[in-house]
């Protein structure tokens, strides 16, 4: 048995997005989106398809499952053999960070000189992740304590996007966020003045279906944010789902549905999509998702950084997020190898995501001429 | 044997189970098959008028079966329930999606030397291992917790090919990164979903969610889809026929949730009746969303007794 993919928040396809705040009365006022600026050029039903896209993305490793994108053939990835007029084609360069950046705790071989020579070009960097565990500040201090110059204004984890979405819909401060997710989540709730309950302590909580036991939810909650959560366990199921179920207009925000994450560098990990899994599964409902390959995040640092997306090159690991991320917002894409994905997986004839280019790692940058991939 | 897509065969509104439709019901049928959950029971208390029912059913005749999607307990530990309960019933009648699954792998001849890991309570375990299979997880594994420093490598045994998942209200990551490492990384892995039940009555005063959260999880994180054993599938269906000599069209499935009890009904060609005791409102059953009709609708099981002026 399928699970419906039906978007929660559908109610958008009807509307026409303008250049104004949206809001179809008070009721539904954090049922609809709002649009972000005046030059941002998603329309209602393209965002729709998307989210019913993504939705029906979970179900296919390679991500074939495009349907309900409006997708173009893509030729094949080229191998990245003039990185220099990649570089000069371009004003901004978003990183993905595990797998790329880095994996686990170590720094990925030429990453610093990269950087630097990207800045000195007069690049400007950014670092999205999906990973929502920690905060942006948390992660600031990760690129410190790797050696890296990288500001906290720089980084865009998906624990921040939700957040930020939440804000950026006038998400009532009287109202509550039901977190099913760690600290990352809970510290940029925080920073945008929501109040939050469940996370990481919820994780001690026990559960006796007892005759006459009854779980009591806290009634203000106004909307459920589920991402990557080792503290995961039935009573966080359960609050989520009668948050979700009872509480009239609450909102299913995922941070990402990554099917696993690279928490360490040796093995794949359960990740964020395995919680969402979870809710959809006892809600019966599909999530609004912030972080890849939706391009909220996107859309929220062009324009918070007056940047035109074909002025972006979009440089990750992960074709399902990372390339379908950048395509998705009409940038230029460049797969890196140094993580996840391997040239033969790219290559599969069951992969229908391709970037514009395709590398061995970032500091092939470093070399003007083509790295033997 | 593989679980059967749904396919809804009647869109006819349901008819309200009356004096006059209630004996044609009782007359046309040789035996009914009863939900659990929302049927017969809310968590551990028996619903009102069951017991008398069942026995005037009995009285008349008619063959009693118990088709349950709840795989916390094997059939020895539902005849348990049933009899804690006051009510006489044989294991021999009870079909719960635990007994599913052991018997998919059964007549689907897995090799007794695999294992099998489970995310799931113990009925699950216990009839893995009366059907002669290695059970490894359950609810031991509720207590583990996942290490994640840079030189430490979470095992899992190679020698697991298959995943079977149910409702696990000790779900856990551990569990979560062991049955997805499984069944990504062992070739051929099956992953067995007992049911897909969002939702259920695990208690009497409020519904929680069911294995759909725990199969939809591991969905989410291997990118896969399981082979469902429990209702709507038709699977257990098979097992019921073969132990008692009847037409599906002589049988009426009794359930409270559409999209497992009547679905599983239909599909196999059974009469179809819905009680309101359970998971479904009167509002959900006519909503315009709502594709799935039974053939008839009352509140409860024990309107049939009221209604036959028993």
């Amino acid at each position: 048995m399928v699970t419906k993919a039906v978007v929660s928040v559908s109610v958008a396809a009807s509307i026409t997005i303008t250049s104004s705040k949206l809001l179809i009365n008070p009721a539904h006022r954090f049922l609809c989106l709002k649009r972000l600026s005046s030059f941002n050029s998603f329309s209602a039903s393209s965002l729709a398809i998307k989210w019913r896209g993504i939705s029906s993305c979970s179900s296919n490793k390679s991500g074939t499952a495009m349907e309900g994108f409006t997708t173009r053939t893509r030729a094949s990835a080229q191998p990245l053999e003039n990185a220099d007029e990649l570089i000069s084609s371009v004003e901004t360069f978003i990183f993905d960070c595990d797998g790329v950046i880095w994996k686990g705790d170590k720094l990925i071989d030429g990453v610093p000189e990269t950087l630097d020579m990207l800045r000195s070009k007069g690049k400007r960097l950014v670092f999205v992740t999906n990973n929502s565990t920690k905060s942006r500040k948390q992660y600031g201090k990760k690129f410190e304590t790797l050696g890296l110059n990288v500001g906290e204004e720089e980084i865009f984890a998906s624990s921040f996007a939700a957040a930020a979405y939440l804000k950026s819909i006038d998400f009532p401060k009287d109202k509550k966020v039901y977190v099913i997710g760690e600290d990352g989540i809970l510290k940029e709730l925080e920073l945008a003045g929501f109040q939050y309950l469940g996370g990481p302590e919820d994780g001690g909580k026990k559960i006796e279906l007892k005759p006459g036991f009854l779980m009591e939810h806290d009634e203000e909650v106004g909307a459920v944010v589920v991402g990557f959560d080792r503290y995961f366990n039935y009573y966080k199921v359960q609050y989520g789902t009668l948050c979700i179920r009872e509480n009239p207009g609450c909102l299913f925000i995922a941070t990402n549905r990554d099917a696993v994450t690279h928490l360490t560098d040796a093995q794949e990990w359960a990740g964020g999509g395995s919680m969402v899994g979870a809710i959809c599964g006892s809600t019966q409902r599909e999530p609004l998702v912030v972080g890849k390959p939706s391009t909220f995040m996107m859309d929220y640092l062009a324009d918070k950084f007056g940047i035109l997306k074909s002025q972006i090159c979009m440089v990750g690991d992960r074709l399902d997020t990372d390339i379908l991320f950048g395509q998705n917002g009409g940038c230029k894409t460049l797969l890196v190898l140094s993580g996840v994905t391997t040239l033969s997986m790219l290559q599969s004839p069951s992969n229908s995501i391709q970037p514009d280019f395709y590398t061995n790692k970032i500091s092939d940058f470093l070399a003007p001429k083509a790295a033997t991939v | 044997m593989e679980s059967t897509t749904p396919n809804p065969t009647s869109t006819a509104a349901a008819e309200l189970l009356t004096c006059a439709n209630a004996k044609l019901l009782l007359d046309s049928v040789d035996a009914f098959l009863f939900d659990c959950d929302g049927v017969i029971w809310k968590g551990d208390k028996l619903i009102d008028g069951i017991p008398e029912t069942l026995e005037m059913l009995r009285s008349k005749g008619k063959k009693l079966v118990f088709v349950t999607n709840n795989s916390t307990k094997s059939r020895i530990q539902y005849a348990n329930k049933f009899r804690t309960l006051g009510l006489s019933v044989s294991q021999d009648e009870i079909f719960s999606s635990s007994f599913a699954a052991a018997m998919y792998l059964k007549v689907n001849q897995f090799p007794p030397q695999k294992k099998v890991y489970v995310i799931g309570g113990e009925g699950i375990v216990q009839e893995l291992q009366l059907a002669g299979f290695t059970a490894l997880g359950g609810p031991e594994d509720g207590e583990k917790r996942a290490q994640w420093k840079s030189n430490c490598l979470f095992e899992h045994d190679k020698d697991v090919a298959a995943v079977v998942v149910g409702l696990d209200p000790d779900i856990n990551y551990y569990k979560l990164q062991y049955g997805t490492l499984c069944i990504r990384e062992n070739p051929g892995c099956l992953f067995i979903a007992t049911n897909r039940d969002s939702v259920g009555h695990m208690t009497d005063l409020q519904e929680w969610p069911g294995a759909g959260c725990m199969v939809g999880a591991i969905c989410g994180s291997t990118e896969r889809e399981p082979v469902v054993v429990g209702k709507p599938s038709t699977f257990m269906m098979e097992f019921l026929l073969q132990k008692f000599n009847l037409s599906t069209s002589r049988m009426c499935m009794v359930g409270d949730r559409l999209d497992t009890d009547i679905l599983f009904g239909q599909n196999a060609g059974c009469k179809t009746l819905l009680v309101l005791s359970g998971v479904t409102t009167k509002s959900i059953l006519d909503d315009p969303s709502n594709k799935i009709q039974p053939d008839y609708y009352t509140n409860k099981v024990s309107d049939i007794l009221g209604l036959l002026g028993e």
